[in-house]
């Protein structure tokens, strides 16, 4: 919130600055492991999707981690995932009837077939964090905002005044998420409201010239809140700004900070979630 | 304890420079003093030189023009002279102390030329000083200015070890420092924050200004609190003898300065006001966001003068100045506040001293229109109430004492965010104050031995005492909070103690070339929170404290200097290393704002800089400016950053070419020219990707390991002025300057991009921020004489 109003002045100063694509000559670096999944309480299969690090220009899509050992812990039982398409999709899917228990740690350890920077055995741990019910949400239009408008959702929710909650948010339109990639998220901690009744607080804008993740009236919006670790909340915030720098505050750029261990990159990340709908006037 | 052993120190110091004055020789010694000032306007002339023609020896006039001389009984002619003004020689039988005013005229010629002085100035060869510059606000005025808004910061970034931490910024680096380690004091009081408009101007108006000394090292015993330099800027005095007006009229800003005598030849003033109205225009704007902005500056300067007799005087000066933004959605607005009371008090003939007492005060704001469930207001601020007395002891010809005392009370107000109206949810946020007083105490002697060596040795001694009510957080070894002392009101709960030696030495093979040495010890007690490389207004200032260690350098310094055609040209050379302790980084991603625990984002470690700057200073009839090349290098070792080796600092840019250049035509026309070029400040680039939901992460070099492209920037400016005669009372010129004239993309910053299309490609982007930038500007002056 804060942020937001300082991002307005500075881009307001930034409208005469220019940008241009300019080459640049970048070295090389070792290969890591990269780790990509989640699961929840909601039954369903979830997948986990091990790649490999490449050049940064490397400009195609990242080798998948095939044939890999991935088991889930919750430190009662231990599940194996298996390779969905063995050898080639290097994607490791829990059984349809998975569901994960909120306030469980979760711990996700992978066992390679093929060493990478001679490093095979790596582990994830996180806490399934429980989420406070939604009341409901809805969407307003700003026609003035942008070139085209906005649109903005608000929510209404009682936020826990005992605890300290970090949030996720994502949003689908007639069922498909709109918030497709990680960059479209939106994640909030409770630092201003803590305690507070959110009595119509914006959560998510979407941009109406963007038109393939904008809504129209008539549609059926779908909000989905989840509870995440602090942990998780500083990954996706730190994803969000990475190779992005202003020099009006951005500090020096850094190598994102995920749970894998072993120098592993990426983030397992395990939440509750909780959902309301509304209609779009 | 430690009290005491202050003030014992104090008595100590005193002591030991007693010692050291004594008198040379035998017979009987008197004084000749003064003040030297402008016949014009009796504005003081600070740095004028006295040459007594027997002794082949002499002095230089104090911050206020005050001199003083002790010389055996005899005949002497004192040579008087300033740069820009008639040499004076005044015949004198010294029979007994005498007070000796004097004034000089300047030259004739061209209103805003700056002349060719007198065969005497050969201050930067024959005192040990080095490693400083002064430069009066005339010769500012004549640097092209982005926009045609004169800037003395911008002027200080085209000297040889100094950096400018990007483009247009008001931030700047000395000697491998970082920006919060520049002590900007305006007329004594401490300025936080030096910004207008994110940086692109800064807050000193040139037409309150006189003149802006830059201490780069060898930094005097009587400054302190800072580990890489001091930018001491004085504001103007005010006309005693006649009212002025001076004006400027440009395209972003306007100024109009009023000066005159109070009582004539005992007291004057000065007010100085300028705003941009660049916001004016947004209405005309097509994109409608920009229509209801409002975006502008403000500053305000203003002093007064009473000479009560020939011994006294008092000042009062102060400053104040604001940045406002506001639009539907948001309203801010940031400034310092200055304010400056002096006394200068003449005890003997040889004991001079100052006494002042000082104001200053950051503050920013950030709110939101009520009415709203997440309207707020944040607001800090960072005050500071301080006392000083200084005083000069000129003991004889050869041994001049300077000692002194100073004390401040810093008050900090961190940030507090809240919720405002009654419909809003935002809860209060609220960062802790807390409390430090700041004091030292110093002494210093310049002594000259025999006819060419110049010593000058001092010592200050620092104290920071942490004052309560105060919260302090208490961290373990992965620095996490683990609990936490409060301490009431009134309680010394955390006291530092730094000895900071400073010497020089000087030796001159005659008065055209000399060789200078250096050593200072410097410590720093307050720090800037930031780790962005330009920065915001957002300024949160943090004190040591049991978890921050102060900040100490130490800096080595040699120097040749000589001068050609009587001194007209001045050359240098100088070599420095310098090391620094306890330096602040701060850690990834770290959070600096409204944070309560912000010690914990902190990590310390040491630094290490060194370079070598040649300069050549013309001050010739027809051409002035300078010429400079500067190698350095800078890094920084921190045990938790970039795997505890070391890192090029963020403002490291080997090399560095500075060309400043005013040029006279005719009395009618000039033009100055200024060419930059600096090696591409470093930076860290990905050397690999992580594809992590749907983007494309990059992963890291170590710190620093890629340099942007080498910068370079050529301005140009052209000014001309109405026709000049003697008598007459209103004069005007129009200045026309080019920023940027070959319309160089120097890089800003560099970011690297998804493509929208196909998100497997990723390309570097470059933001810069001006192209050519050409500005007019129409300056007058007027005078009711």
């Amino acid at each position: 919130m804060n942020k937001k109003t300082a991002y307005i002045l500075f881009f307001f100063l930034l409208m005469n600055s220019c940008t241009e694509k300019v080459d640049v000559a970048l070295d090389n670096t070792y290969t890591r492991l990269v780790v990509d999944g989640d699961i929840s309480p909601d039954t369903a299969e979830y997948c986990i999707k091990l790649t490999k690090t490449a050049d940064y220009f490397f400009n195609e899509p990242v080798p998948p981690v095939t044939n890999a050992r991935v088991f889930l812990s919750d430190g009662e039982t231990i599940i194996p995932l298996s390779e969905t398409d063995s050898g080639i999709s290097g994607i490791y899917a829990t059984k349809p009837t998975f569901a994960g228990k909120p306030d469980r740690d979760y711990t996700l350890h992978i066992n390679l077939s093929e060493e990478i920077s001679g490093k095979s055995n790596f582990d994830a741990t996180c806490k399934l964090n429980h989420v406070t019910p939604l009341d409901s949400i809805r969407a307003v239009f700003e026609p003035d905002w942008g070139s085209e408008g906005i649109w903005k959702i608000q929510l209404w929710a009682q936020e826990p005044g005992d605890e300290v909650n970090y949030y996720l948010f994502n949003l689908y339109r007639n069922g498909n998420l709109i918030t497709d990639t990680i960059t479209k998220k939106v994640v909030a901690d409770d630092k201003f409201y803590n305690g507070s009744y959110m009595n119509g607080i914006d959560v998510l804008y979407l941009n109406n010239a963007h038109k393939w993740e904008t809504i129209y009236p008539g549609d059926t919006i779908t909000l989905q809140m989840s509870g995440i670790t602090e942990e998780y909340y500083n990954f996706i915030m730190q994803v969000q700004q990475s190779g992005f720098s202003i020099p009006f505050f951005s500090g020096p750029p850094a190598n994102v900070k995920g749970n894998i261990s072993n120098g592993g990159v990426g983030f397992f990340a395990a939440y509750s979630n909780t959902f309301a709908k509304a209609l779009v006037r | 304890m430690i009290k005491a052993n202050y003030i014992l120190l104090l008595f100590f110091s005193l002591f030991v420079f007693s010692v050291f004055g004594c008198p040379a020789g035998g017979g009987k010694r008197y004084t000749i003093s003064g003040k030297i000032t402008d016949k014009n306007n009796g504005e003081a002339l600070v740095g004028a030189t006295i040459f007594i023609r027997e002794l082949k020896t002499g002095g230089v006039s104090d911050l206020y023009g005050n001199y003083s001389l002790t010389l055996s009984e005899g005949d002497y002619t004192l040579v008087f002279s300033y740069i820009g003004y008639a040499t004076r020689e005044i015949s004198i039988v010294l029979t007994s102390s005498i007070s000796l005013p004097v004034e000089l005229s300047p030259h004739q010629q061209q209103l805003n030329e700056i002349e060719v002085t007198s065969e005497k100035n050969d201050r930067n060869v024959v005192k040990p000083e080095m490693s400083a510059f002064r430069m009066d606000i005339k010769t500012i005025q004549k640097i092209p200015a982005l926009m045609g808004e004169v800037d003395i910061i911008k002027a200080i970034q085209l000297l040889p070890g100094v950096q400018s931490v990007g483009e247009g910024s008001s931030g700047f680096s000395v000697r491998g420092g970082a920006p919060d380690q520049n002590l900007i004091l305006l007329d004594e009081a401490t300025v936080y924050n030096a910004s207008h408009l994110m940086g692109f101007f800064s807050v000193f108006n040139n037409d309150a200004i006189r003149d802006v000394k830059l201490y780069k090292g060898d930094i005097p015993a009587n400054y302190g609190g800072r580990l890489a330099s001091v930018l001491d800027i004085r504001m103007n005095e005010g006309n005693s003898k006649k009212y002025e007006i001076n004006g400027g009229i440009g395209i972003i800003a306007s100024r109009l300065t009023i000066e005159g005598p109070i009582v004539k030849g005992r007291s004057s003033f000065i007010v100085s006001g300028r705003r941009t109205y660049a916001d004016l225009f947004l209405p005309l704007s097509s994109n409608k966001a920009l229509q209801n902005n409002k975006l502008y500056f403000y500053d305000f300067n203003a002093k007064i003068n009473y000479r009560i007799n020939d011994n006294n005087q008092i000042f009062l000066s102060g400053y104040f100045g604001r940045d406002v933004f506001r639009n539907n959605f948001a309203r801010m607005n940031w400034g310092n506040e200055t304010a400056t009371f002096r006394w200068n008090h003449l005890f003997t003939k040889q004991l001079f001293s100052t006494f002042s007492f000082i104001y200053g005060n950051y503050r920013y704001f950030i709110g939101t229109p009520t009415g709203n469930n997440n309207s707020f207001e944040w607001s800090s601020n960072l005050r500071d109430l301080g006392i000083k007395g200084d005083f000069s002891y000129y003991l004889n010809t050869n041994n001049t004492v300077r000692f002194g005392a100073a004390a401040t009370y810093h008050m900090f107000y961190p940030g507090k965010a809240q919720g405002i109206g009654d419909q809003t949810v935002v809860t209060e946020v609220k960062v802790p104050n807390n409390y430090a007083f700041e004091s030292g105490i110093y002494g210093n002697n310049e002594q000259r031995i025999g006819d060419h060596v110049t010593l000058k040795y001092g010592l200050r001694l620092s104290m920071f005492q942490s004052v309560g009510p105060g919260t302090i957080f208490h961290f373990d070894s992965s620095y996490t909070a683990i609990d936490s002392s409060v301490y009431r009101a009134g309680i010394v709960y955390n006291t530092y103690l730094g000895w900071e030696p400073r010497l020089g030495l000087l030796y001159d093979f005659n008065t055209h070339h000399s060789v200078k040495a250096s050593y200072s010890r410097t410590y720093q007690y307050l720090q800037l929170a930031q780790n962005s490389t330009v920065g915001t207004p957002l300024d949160i200032w943090f004190a040591a404290s049991p978890n921050v260690k102060p900040q100490i350098a130490d800096q080595v310094a040699m120097g040749y200097f000589r001068n050609f055609r009587h001194n007209t040209i001045e050359t240098s050379v100088e070599v420095y290393y310098k090391w620094m302790n306890h330096v602040i980084d701060f850690k990834d991603f770290a959070n600096l704002i409204l944070n309560n625990k912000l010690e914990g984002e902190i990590r310390s470690g040491k630094g290490w800089s060194y370079g070598i700057e040649f300069l050549i200073r013309l001050n010739e009839e027809k051409i002035n400016g300078w010429v400079s090349y500067t190698w350095s290098r800078a890094f920084r070792q921190i045990n938790e950053i970039n795997n505890g080796d070391p890192y090029p600092a963020p403002f490291d840019k080997p090399n560095n070419i500075s060309v400043v250049l005013n040029y006279i035509i005719s009395p009618r026309w000039s033009i100055g020219a200024t060419w930059v070029y600096a090696t591409g400040a470093p930076v860290t680039f990905p050397t690999g990707r992580a594809e992590i939901g749907g983007k494309i992460v990059p992963i890291y070099s170590d710190r620093n390991q890629y340099r942007y492209q080498d910068y370079h920037r050529l301005d140009l400016s052209v000014t001309f002025s109405g026709k000049q005669k003697p008598g007459r009372k209103f004069n005007w010129d129009l200045n026309f300057s080019v920023y940027n004239v070959y319309n160089r993309h120097n890089t800003w910053s560099i970011n690297f991009m998804q493509d929208n299309e196909n998100p497997n490609v990723t390309y570097a982007e470059k933001i810069y921020l001006f192209g050519i930038v050409p500005s007019v500007t129409f300056n007058f002056h007027f005078n009711n004489e």
